[in-house]
């Protein structure tokens, strides 16, 4: 429940203050939101498969976020960028729809 | 979404993208659901809540700034580069083309000044030409200094061709204008008649007959007074020739511009 609450204040948060992001981080930040949401994914499936440990998210929530930024830093330097963030993207959809068909199975039992 | 890991059995623990987690051995006791729902009400404040809310916080808050940011009205925030660099060779060329315009119109405009300059100073020449035609021909009025010269004819014995002579005198000492009793002295003007009833270019003039002249009056009066001169010559005759000097002849009379009938510019 309180980790619930904490993506509604971190979204509130956002919308509300606006901050300005740094120039350096702008191009990773969107690829960085999809690792995270997979992490998230990843993590309510294993909850709901009683599997979870905090410690795990959290190393995979980082770590995910990290090779992701770091994927897209390198395809900007080898000039395919654009293409690598697609790539990312992708997997990463694939990888939540994955989970999310997981979890609905759970939920659902369907 | 607490940790349950140590007392659940994962059903398929390879397949969990993002956490993967440790295999924890034993008896499935709770659905999905039910873990869920444990989870979700009511709240235990835990260490795994707490760090897995402050990563949710973060997660929430990137995805806050990202969703703000793309929806910037600018169409060319997520536009790609390849995009941007057709979209600013567009500029460039539009850029390029209006430079081109302006460039040409000011030119068009600079030529028109140019031009309209030129026919005005053109129409000024023209019109001041005209003026100075005008006053030889005696279509316009004249006016400046010369002299008046005033012959009384009490015998009526000043011909024609004394008159003629007085005007002859008169032009070869500078006058520019000249009339005789309102009428304007040009180049086909004619004396006929006899003494006494003298006409000038067909108009019958009476004595005294009133010369205005227009000219260098310390030049046309010697003219007129030289020995043997004009004003003798009449005085022999018992006509009386009165000079006067002054600062402001007018010469008003007019007489209509005609067109030759044969006589064409042979010039253009």
């Amino acid at each position: 429940m309180i980790a619930v609450l904490g993506l509604v204040v971190g979204v509130v948060v956002g919308l509300l203050v606006r901050p300005e992001v740094p120039a350096v981080v702008e191009p990773y930040l969107p690829i960085a939101v999809v690792a995270a949401l997979d992490a998230v994914f990843g993590g309510l499936r294993a909850m709901l498969d009683g599997i979870f440990v905090d410690k795990v998210f959290v190393v995979s929530f980082l770590s995910n976020v990290v090779v992701a930024a770091l994927i897209v830093f390198l395809g900007d330097k080898l000039g395919v960028g654009a293409q690598l963030s697609t790539g990312v993207v992708v997997v990463f959809g694939i990888r939540i729809f994955s989970n999310a068909a997981a979890i609905r199975r759970h939920v659902f039992r369907a | 979404m607490t940790p349950m890991s140590s007392v659940e059995t994962p059903k398929d623990a390879n397949g969990t993208a993002g956490t993967d987690m440790p295999p924890a051995p034993g008896p499935e006791q709770l659905t999905g659901r039910q873990r869920l729902a444990a989870g979700l009400w009511p709240p235990r404040v835990t260490r795994a809540q707490l760090t897995v809310a402050g990563l949710l916080f973060v997660l929430g808050l990137g995805l806050a700034i990202q969703v703000t940011s793309n929806n910037d009205d600018s169409a060319l925030r997520g536009a790609r580069q390849e995009d941007l660099v057709r979209i600013l060779d567009e500029l460039d060329d539009r850029t390029q083309r209006l430079e081109d315009e302006k460039q040409r119109l000011d030119d068009q405009r600079t030529e028109l000044e140019t031009s309209s300059d030129q026919a005005e100073e053109a129409r000024r020449q023209t019109l001041e030409k005209a003026q100075q035609l005008g006053v030889l021909a005696g279509t316009v009025a004249a006016q400046g200094p010369g002299i008046s010269l005033t012959i009384s004819d009490p015998n009526s014995a000043v011909e024609p061709d004394m008159l003629l002579d007085t005007i002859q005198e008169l032009r070869a000492a500078g006058a520019e204008a000249i009339q005789v009793d309102g009428v304007r002295v040009v180049a086909d003007t004619y004396f006929s008649g006899a003494g006494g009833d003298v006409e000038v270019d067909g108009r019958p003039v009476t004595a005294p007959y009133e010369f205005k002249v227009i000219g260098r009056p310390q030049d046309l009066e010697p003219a007129l007074n030289i020995p043997g001169g004009v004003v003798q010559t009449l005085e022999k005759e018992q006509a009386t020739a009165t000079v006067t000097r002054a600062e402001k002849i007018v010469v008003d009379a007019l007489r209509p511009a005609e067109r030759p009938d044969y006589a064409r510019s042979s010039s253009g």
